[in-house]
């Protein structure tokens, strides 16, 4: 299962509005998605109650999963997304 | 199960579109409504009865028993304040009733401060056409805001 760890750019983490952008764009993805924090239980990707749960703040290590056709290229946009500053 | 959302705060009831943030305005973060708060010291209340599985100083959701989570975020951009100006009266972790104190804060001095004080009130992961906007106006913490199907 593909899978990348990357560390949180956005300063407040992902929060409402960063959080929003993540959500927004794993939903788009065909395939399932995953996030956790490093070495913790994976939640959905498409979530917004369950990212916001999570409480990833700036500079966390996070962990995205996906499976399936296409898997590779979803964790790879979602990696990018968590490595930019969704602050703005 | 229907539920229905309480207006965490006292103030005007408005839509989403009107808050001033392109993100909430947007449903992206979720469809609901959003309260233009009195200005004056205030306790927001928890919108529904459930779990407190996040608390921040500016924001907190609240997650009922059959997983539905609703965001309740005081202000906007207040994220930066870094907590000063609000007080946590409920823990998180915590199982709370529609209507119990969960922060103390004043609209008037985020205001004073630069930001927004509108709070929206957001139904996590629900559809659009789920919620129902029952309250247009004026509002008092723990009335009926919406009512999510």
């Amino acid at each position: 299962m593909p899978e990348r760890t990357v560390t949180v750019a956005s300063k407040v983490g992902l929060h409402a509005r960063p959080a929003a952008v993540f959500v927004k764009k794993a939903s788009e993805l065909p395939v399932p998605v995953t996030l956790a924090k490093d070495g913790g239980k994976p939640v959905s990707a498409k979530s917004m109650l369950q990212v916001m749960s999570l409480d990833v703040r700036h500079g966390d290590r996070v962990v995205v999963a996906a499976e399936g056709d296409g898997a590779a290229a979803a964790v790879d946009e979602l990696a990018e997304l968590l490595e930019s500053d969704l602050d703005g | 199960m229907d539920i229905y959302i309480s207006s965490p705060l006292t103030g005007t009831a408005i839509g989403l579109p009107e808050v001033p943030d392109p993100v909430f305005a947007g449903l992206m973060v979720g469809p609901g409504a959003a309260v233009d708060p009195d200005r004056k010291l205030q306790t927001a209340v928890a919108p529904i009865a459930g779990r407190l599985v996040k608390l921040k100083p500016h924001a907190f959701v609240v997650q009922s028993e059959d997983g539905r989570g609703v965001l309740v975020h005081l202000g906007i951009d207040t994220v930066n304040l870094d907590g000063e100006g609000f007080e946590l009266v409920a823990t998180e972790g915590e199982d709370v009733r529609a209507g119990q104190p969960v922060v103390t804060w004043n609209p008037a001095d985020v205001e004073a401060g630069g930001l927004s004080p509108v709070s929206p009130v957001i139904a996590l992961d629900a559809e659009a056409s789920a919620i129902d906007v029952i309250v247009d106006g004026n509002v008092v913490a723990g009335d009926e805001l919406f009512h999510w199907r």
